[in-house]
């Protein structure tokens, strides 16, 4: 008796604390990171430095956005970076000949091509999302160096920088990016029919089907979102490089991953939480910036995304067993 | 009879469930050598004494006694050690392995030390239970590619390897053809002249009392009576396991259905393997039952109509006009709403809230800006309906639904079809696993419904169910009408007759 409620106290605490870190978690974990960091800098709280920390994030917080709601949907898309890389080079090969608003257009769709193929391929195949994706990165990298002969290719039509270093109202134009899609991303997971059918997806994919919802369609589009999101960084990271890049965006994907699942998105589909992802960027553009100033070099930056994202998933893990426990004990959460 | 022939004494065992008596002061006995049938209907308390034997739940209260001597069975590892081994309708093989692997599994024969598996001895050993049995499988084959019935006899094959005095066998012959039946009994036979005693369930009283040598019929976790199976017949079993039937919580038997406005029509209806030449009519504001045991093609039927798994031939009219239903969109548009009988696996929603579980269906017609946005004041107004209706309890709407009970995540089950203005209500098992109270107010709902012209196809393996609350019972064995019975001409003893396959006049 005595060992049991010993037992219960310790689960109801657990619980409690992991639905506190559900709420303000990554919150907490910025703070502190702040702290550190102006200790550690006197350059911190200036405007650039933390607009600098910010456009830093945007890049793995706006496909994290996709990611989140590849997740939600029950799936996952390893092919982020690659598709990064294949906007880069498309860009820079049709800017001379199409100006550079039709090559921005083209060079999205191409990529969105990819993830309508990732869609098929999962959905009316039965391929595993895992794999598909993971070839498909193998595939349109491979794609990306054959294109480019594996060359980079540079890109002479410097107002294009605009996009990647310019600034609107004295704010980098990444950062509005991020705002806008951010805005519509979050709309459209739990404003609109498509974001609940998402959600619903990915709750249990034979009850909507019953329910009479798409599933096709919509994990269809769920990936060609995703690659919406990739190529839009794709489009900011060589506006700034000025240069289409074959091997862009190396282990990005991961990066993606650790903010997505560090923002509170449950790997177990369903749930989605944009906002966590916004800010779990910063956090992760906050420890790059952290690594630099100490002055180590970049695979300690590798190392360190790896431990977050063990942290993450612990976290992750956790509040499944835990909240499993609680409902099955009824404790109010 | 012997005192020393007994194998296994049950003394006055109890279990109870929280609000529910699963099982009252049970006594029973098995004899060495005995094949004893277990009778009863669904929820009588075979399934919880069963799995105190094989020490899935511990009992209350009560004694449990093996070869005279008293024994706890406290978990799964202390069945196997008192020789108890118990067939589940679900085998716990490992697929992927062989047959002999299977066997063995965990106390594989080792040679050099016990480094290495003999994989010679274990296979010779696999054979040699096998050929005790009678059973000719290839022991190196893999189960995966074994049939349902193979894997049944290698499941036996495995309890009798570790030398099971007592072999309990939950409804055994659901999944088999008549030939696999056959052998089957053979083997039940072998394992009897072998000395080892068994306890046999089945819905199937023909089989009760082909095999069996003592008959025991449950009800309502009671025990009724033990029989000599051939000093008693089927009538008098059957009787024994319906008894007097609790009707308080039934409404009013009202006649509702004028009869006359057919609002769906099934002609000709198969599906390769489920079901053939089925043919029936629903009729405006009627509450039609569906009745069979496993096996009956009801569950294939009724996914078919509903577009979510296909059809070999047949034609379905709706309303007089003929349609066709190719996914469960079709028959949502058209006014046909189905709840599954697996709740868990195909009616919730687990991450989603109480309100977003019940508007999924409709939530797109809940849209503002071309169908884009959606209008949350409309949808809370679409729940806050249907609350009222259903007397769904809930702490917020915006609780997840994992949270409620099992009769309120039902009712938003069913709610959820409600609110797209269904015509036709397709309901199986609505009443599994959720408490007495809520079960009558399922009940309220669904006779609420038929007065207000919806038309209610109910399958049910709850017998009392189908009797108060529908206007004729269609009756299905083995993928074929076999009966109809309308409110007048209908009682259990009927139906479960009917439902066995025992041709009935009516």
């Amino acid at each position: 008796m005595e060992r049991d409620h010993h037992y219960a106290i310790r689960e109801y605490t657990m619980v409690k604390f992991l639905k506190l870190y559900e709420k303000i978690g990554i919150f907490i974990l910025i703070i502190l990171g702040s702290v550190f960091l102006a200790i550690a800098s006197p350059n911190f709280f200036r405007a650039d430095t933390i607009f600098s920390i910010i456009t830093q994030g945007t890049y793995g917080g706006i496909v994290a956005f996709g990611m989140v709601l590849a997740i939600t949907s029950g799936g996952f898309d390893l092919s982020v970076d690659a598709v990064v890389a294949l906007t880069s080079v498309i860009l820079a090969m049709t800017i001379p000949d199409l100006g550079i608003p039709l090559a921005i257009i083209l060079s999205i769709l191409f990529s969105c091509v990819v993830g309508f193929i990732n869609g098929v391929l999962i959905t009316k195949f039965g391929v595993n999302p895992l794999i598909t994706t993971l070839s498909m990165a193998t595939i349109v990298r491979g794609v990306a160096f054959l294109i480019t002969r594996g060359r980079q290719i540079p890109i002479s039509q410097s107002e294009f920088m605009f996009i990647g270093t310019g600034k609107l109202w004295g704010i980098p134009v990444p950062i509005i990016i991020m705002v806008v899609l951010f805005i519509i991303f979050y709309l459209l997971l739990y404003q609109t029919s498509l974001g609940r059918y998402i959600s619903a997806v990915g709750s249990n994919e034979s009850a909507s089907a019953i329910s009479g919802l798409n599933v096709t369609f919509i994990k269809i589009m769920v990936y060609v979102l995703v690659a919406f999101t990739a190529s839009i960084v794709g489009v900011i990271r060589t506006s700034q490089a000025l240069i289409g890049i074959p091997s862009m965006a190396p282990g990005f994907t991961l990066t993606v991953l650790t903010i997505t699942i560090l923002g509170g998105t449950s790997l177990s589909g369903g749930r989605g939480n944009l906002i966590g992802a916004v800010f779990a960027g910063i956090f992760i553009s906050m420890i790059y910036y952290g690594l630099n100033l100490i002055g180590v070099q970049y695979f300690y930056q590798m190392l360190a995304v790896g431990l977050v994202l063990i942290f993450a998933l612990f976290i992750d893990g956790l509040r499944g067993r835990y909240l499993e426990v609680a409902r099955i004990r009824g404790i109010k959460v | 009879m012997n005192e020393n022939n007994v194998f296994l004494q049950i003394d006055k065992l109890t279990k109870n469930f929280p609000g529910v008596k699963a099982l009252s002061d049970v006594d029973f006995t098995v004899n060495k050598g005995e094949v004893h049938a277990l009778v009863g209907e669904n929820g009588a308390g075979k399934s919880t004494l069963i799995k105190m034997l094989g020490g899935v739940y511990r009992p209350d209260s009560g004694d449990i006694y093996l070869d005279g001597k008293k024994v706890t069975i406290a978990n799964t590892r202390q069945a196997k050690s008192n020789k108890i081994a118990v067939i589940y309708q679900e085998f716990y093989l490992i697929p992927d392995l062989s047959v002999a692997e299977n066997i063995f599994v965990g106390r594989e024969p080792r040679i050099l030390g016990k480094t290495f598996i003999n994989w010679r001895k274990m296979n010779s050993d696999a054979k040699k239970i096998l050929d005790r049995l009678g059973i000719d499988i290839d022991c190196k084959r893999f189960v995966l590619d074994l049939s349902v019935a193979e894997r049944q006899m290698v499941e036996i094959a495995k309890a009798l390897s570790v030398d099971a005095r007592l072999f309990i066998m939950d409804e055994p012959t659901e999944s088999l053809t008549e030939k696999e039946v056959v052998k089957l009994f053979e083997i039940i036979d072998e394992l009897k002249r072998q000395g080892v005693s068994i306890i046999y369930i089945s819905h199937r009283l023909e089989e009760a009392f082909k095999l069996s040598d003592r008959i025991t019929v449950l009800r309502d976790g009671k025990k009724i009576g033990t029989k000599i199976t051939r000093e008693t017949n089927e009538e008098e079993i059957v009787s024994m396991m319906v008894g007097k039937i609790v009707k308080e919580y039934f409404a009013e038997k009202t006649i509702r259905a004028d009869g006359k406005e057919v609002v769906l029509e099934v002609k000709d209806y198969n599906i390769a393997d489920d079901v053939s030449d089925i043919n029936f009519k629903l009729y405006k504001g009627e509450i039609l039952g569906f009745a069979g045991v496993l096996g009956s093609g009801i569950h294939p039927l009724l996914r078919s109509i509903y577009g979510i798994s296909p059809r070999t031939s047949g034609d379905i009219y709706f309303e007089n006009k003929k349609v066709d239903i190719k996914n469960s969109r079709d028959a949502i548009d058209l006014g046909i709403g189905y709840v599954t009988e697996d709740r868990k696996n195909e009616g919730l929603l687990y991450d989603m809230s109480i309100l977003h579980n019940l508007t999924i269906i409709i939530i797109k017609t809940l849209t503002f800006f071309k169908g884009l946005f959606i209008r949350s004041k409309n949808e809370i107004k679409v729940f806050n309906n249907i609350s009222k209706v259903l007397d769904i309890k809930y702490a917020s709407i915006h609780q997840r639904i994992v949270y409620l009970s099992g009769g309120n995540q039902q009712k938003v089950v069913i709610g959820r079809t409600l609110v797209s203005d269904c015509k036709i209500l397709i309901l199986l098992e609505p009443t599994r696993g959720i408490d007495v109270g809520a079960k009558a107010e399922i009940h309220r709902i669904m006779i609420d419904l038929a007065k207000k012209g919806i038309s209610i196809i109910l399958s049910s393996s709850e017998l009392p169910e189908l009797v108060n609350l529908t206007d004729r019972t269609i009756v299905f064995y083995k993928g074929k009408i076999t009966a109809e019975f309308n409110r007048e001409n209908m009682d259990e003893e009927k139906l479960v007759a009917a439902q066995i396959g025992q041709n009935i006049n009516n």
